[in-house]
C-alpha cells in the first residue's frame, strides 16, 4: 500500500474524531436542542422557546449559585497555580525528577470520595484539627465553623486539584530550556528575575492554560461544594444536575448548562485578553526554534 | 597581540562531580584582549572550565580572579563576563531588538543611551534590519549573530564562547569564524573560545589551551602547538600525522636517531633526555613527507602507493611500508613533477627538522 502523509493522518485520527462525534458532539447538540424545549410535569415537549435560558438569566437562586462556582473555581485555581508553579519549577528546573513527579500524582489513585470525606474527618466539629486545637488550649469549644465553609470547600479542592494543575505547569515549564535561565542570569538577573523576565512569558500561555482547565474541573465539581460547604457549596453544577435528576426540567437544566459554558469561555477571553493587555501574555512564539 | 597582562588568572582549579574529577589542578592566565582557545574532545572538561569562569559552577578548590579580583562568591550576574551559549538560548518572546536590549534593560541603562548601543551591537553584527524579528524567523547564522551581540553589548571583559558554531552547517560556520574574527577586533574584547573542533582553534585563537581528561595538555600559539606538541595525544588532535613506533638507537650532540623494530631509521636534530633502548613515539605530518628527493640530508623509507585521494590543490597518498605500517603523504599539486600512481613503489623522503619525537602515553 501507498499511502499519502494525509491519508495516514486521516485514517489514525479517524477512531478518535468517530468516538467524539457519537458520543460528545452529538449528545452536546442534542442538549442543545433540548434547550430551546419545554417542559410539561415532567415531560420534555419538543419546542422552540427561549424561556429556559430567560428563565436562567433572570433567576437570582441561578446567578447565586453561578457565582459562588466562578468564585471558587477562581480561587481555587489561582491557589493552585501559585502552588504549582514553584514545584513545576523544582521539577524541571532542579531536581530534574520525574518519580517526584509520580509520587504527587500518586495521591489520584485513591477515590475521590474517600479524600471528601478525610477532609471531613479532619474537619469536622469532631475531627482532628478540633481536637488538635482543644487539646493545645487555643480554642474552648470546638469550632465548627471549619466545616461547611467556603474555607473547607477550597482546601479540598485544592488538594484534590493541585496534582493536575502540577501536572500541567510541569509539562508547560518543561518546554523551557533551562539554559534560558542561565542566559538571563548571565545577562545580569538574579534567579528570581530569571524566572519573572524569561520563564513566565514563555510559559505564560501554557500557565493560562493550566489555570483556566484547573478552573473548569473545579466550577463544575459539585458534589466537593455540596459535602464540605453545605448551603455555601451550592453551585451551578448542582443546580444543573438537580434539573435533571429531581424537576425532570431537562430543557432548563440544558439552558443552564450552556450557559454555564458560555461563561467559562468569557472567563478565558478574559483573562487572555488581559493577560495580552497587561504583556503578561505574550504572542505565542515557537519556544524552540529550528529544533536547536 | 595585545598586552601581557591577564584579565583572569586560574589557580590550582579543581572541579570535582561527585567522585569525578572534571578538572584537576588548572593553571591558567587569559590575556587581556586575546581568542583564547580551550580544545580537547568532549567530556576533557572545556565546558566545566568556562561554566566556572561564568559563574555557573563553583570550583571544588582553587582560585579563579577576574581583572584581579576573587570571584568565588560572586554570583553569575554580578560577573563582568557574557556568554555565548551553544545553542544560542535567545529568549523566543522577545525579537532581535530586545534580545540584544536584555541586559542593558536589566542594568537600568536609560532607554536612549540602550536603543543607541543596541543599535550599534546590531550594525557590527549586521542585523540591524532584522531588528523587529523573532527569534524563529531567523536562519541559524544570524541567530548566532544575535547571541554575539546580545552578550558583547554589556561590554564584557571576558566573552566566553561555548562551541558557538557547532550547531551550523559547515559553509556557514567558515564564514562564522571570519566574522567572528572581525567582530573581535572591532569590540577589543578578550575570548574566551570553547571548541573541540581543531580547525576553529586554530583558525580563530592567539593561543590554544589543549584539554585532556580535566587537565591541561598544553598551552600555545596555533602553530607552536601544530609544529611541536608535547605529547601524543597533543599531535594526533591537533591535524592529522603520522605515528611510528620506535627505539632509541643514539642520542648525542647532533641529536636524536631512533629506529623503528622494521629497520626504518629516523633522525631528529632535537637532543633527548631519553638514553638509548628507550621507547619513543616518532610523529611526521603528511605534509612533511614528500616523494621528490630534494634535500640530501633527507631521510627515506621504500614504500608501495596504496591509494590516492584527489583533493584538489593536493591530494592525500596512502602508501605501505615495508612492515605493511600505513602512512599519509599529502601531496601538493604541481604539474612540472611526477608522481606515482597506486600500486607503484616509491620512497618516501622527510627532513630532521619534520620529525617529532614524543613520549609514548
Amino acid at each position: 500500500m501507498n499511502l499519502s502523509r494525509t491519508k495516514i493522518g486521516a485514517i489514525l485520527a479517524a477512531p478518535t474524531v468517530v468516538y467524539m462525534v457519537i458520543f460528545f458532539v452529538v449528545p452536546s447538540l442534542i442538549l442543545f436542542s433540548y434547550s430551546f424545549w419545554s417542559s410539561e410535569s415532567y415531560r420534555v415537549v419538543p419546542d422552540f422557546v427561549f424561556t429556559n435560558y430567560l428563565d436562567s438569566l433572570h433567576s437570582a437562586v441561578f446567578w447565586k449559585v453561578t457565582i459562588n462556582a466562578v468564585r471558587i473555581g477562581l480561587t481555587t485555581a489561582a491557589i493552585s497555580l501559585v502552588l504549582a508553579v514553584p514545584v513545576g519549577y523544582y521539577l524541571v528546573y532542579v531536581s530534574r525528577s520525574q518519580t517526584m513527579l509520580y509520587l504527587i500524582l500518586i495521591t489520584w489513585f485513591s477515590s475521590y470520595l474517600v479524600r471528601i470525606y478525610a477532609w471531613r474527618t479532619l474537619l469536622g466539629t469532631n475531627g482532628v484539627l478540633n481536637a488538635v486545637l482543644l487539646q493545645l488550649g487555643i480554642v474552648d469549644h470546638p469550632v465548627d465553623a471549619f466545616l461547611f465553609s467556603s474555607f473547607a470547600v477550597t482546601i479540598t479542592l485544592v488538594h484534590i486539584y493541585l496534582p493536575f494543575c502540577i501536572l500541567l505547569v510541569t509539562s508547560s515549564l518543561s518546554e523551557i530550556k533551562p539554559d534560558l535561565i542561565d542566559a538571563a542570569r548571565d545577562l545580569g538577573t538574579s534567579s528570581l528575575g530569571a524566572f519573572f523576565r524569561v520563564i513566565a512569558p514563555n510559559a505564560a500561555n501554557g500557565l493560562a492554560g493550566a489555570f483556566m482547565l484547573t478552573f473548569i474541573l473545579v466550577a463544575g465539581d459539585y458534589v466537593t461544594p455540596q459535602m464540605l460547604g453545605g448551603s455555601s457549596g451550592q453551585t451551578t453544577g448542582l443546580l444543573i444536575a438537580d434539573q435533571f435528576r429531581k424537576t425532570g426540567n431537562w430543557p432548563l437544566g440544558a439552558a443552564q448548562a450552556f450557559v454555564m459554558f458560555v461563561i467559562s469561555i468569557a472567563l478565558y477571553f478574559i483573562l487572555v485578553s488581559l493577560g495580552r493587555a497587561t504583556g503578561l501574555i505574550v504572542k505565542r512564539r515557537t519556544i524552540n526554534p529550528k529544533g536547536i | 597581540m595585545a598586552a601581557i597582562a591577564p584579565i583572569i588568572e586560574i589557580r590550582n582549579g579543581t572541579k570535582m562531580f561527585g567522585s569525578f574529577t572534571a578538572l584537576a589542578d588548572i593553571n591558567l592566565s587569559i590575556n587581556q584582549g586575546e581568542i583564547l582557545t580551550l580544545l580537547g574532545p568532549s567530556g576533557c572538561g572545556k565546558t566545566t572550565l568556562m561554566r566556572l569562569i561564568a559563574g555557573f559552577e563553583n570550583l571544588t578548590s582553587g582560585t579563579i580572579q577576574i581583572g584581579g579580583v576573587d570571584i568565588a562568591n560572586i554570583p553569575p550576574e554580578r560577573r563582568p563576563v557574557n556568554m555565548v551559549f551553544q545553542r544560542y538560548a535567545l529568549f523566543p518572546h522577545l525579537d532581535v531588538f530586545e534580545n540584544v536590549a536584555f541586559g542593558l534593560k536589566v542594568k537600568g541603562m536609560p532607554k536612549e543611551e540602550r536603543t543607541e548601543r543596541v543599535n550599534r551591537m546590531l550594525h557590527i553584527v549586521q542585523l540591524e534590519s532584522f531588528a523587529n524579528r523573532y527569534i524563529d524567523q531567523l536562519s541559524g547564522g544570524q541567530c548566532q549573530r544575535v547571541a554575539l551581540a546580545r552578550a558583547l553589548v554589556n561590554g564584557p571583559k571576558v566573552l566566553l564562547l561555548d562551541e558557538p558554531l557547532a550547531a551550523l552547517d559547515l559553509k556557514i560556520r567558515q564564514h562564522m569564524l571570519a566574522e567572528m574574527k572581525r567582530i573581535h577586533i572591532e569590540t577589543g574584547a578578550t575570548f574566551v573560545y570553547v571548541t573541540h573542533d581543531q580547525d576553529e582553534a586554530l583558525i580563530l585563537s592567539d593561543r590554544v589551551v589543549l584539554m585532556e581528561k580535566g587537565r591541561v595538555v598544553q598551552v600555545d600559539r596555533p602553530t607552536e602547538m601544530y609544529a611541536k606538541p608535547k605529547s601524543l595525544f597533543a599531535a594526533k588532535f591537533l591535524g592529522e600525522t603520522n605515528i611510528f613506533e620506535t627505539t632509541i638507537t643514539a642520542v648525542n650532540g647532533i641529536g636524536t636517531t631512533a629506529r623503528t623494530s622494521s629497520g626504518i631509521q629516523f633522525h631528529s636534530s632535537e637532543t633527548l633526555t631519553k638514553k638509548p633502548s628507550e621507547k619513543i613515539a616518532v610523529s611526521i605530518r603528511p605534509e612533511s613527507l614528500t616523494f621528490q628527493h630534494k634535500n640530501p640530508d633527507a631521510q627515506s623509507a621504500e614504500c608501495v602507493v596504496d591509494d590516492i585521494v584527489f583533493m584538489g590543490s593536493r591530494s592525500f597518498y596512502t602508501v605501505r611500508l615495508n612492515d605493511q605500517s600505513k602512512v599519509r603523504v599529502q601531496v601538493q599539486r604541481d604539474g612540472r613533477l611526477s608522481v606515482p600512481s597506486p600500486g607503484d613503489k616509491a620512497t618516501i623522503f622527510w627532513d630532521a627538522s619534520n620529525v617529532v619525537m614524543l613520549p609514548r602515553d
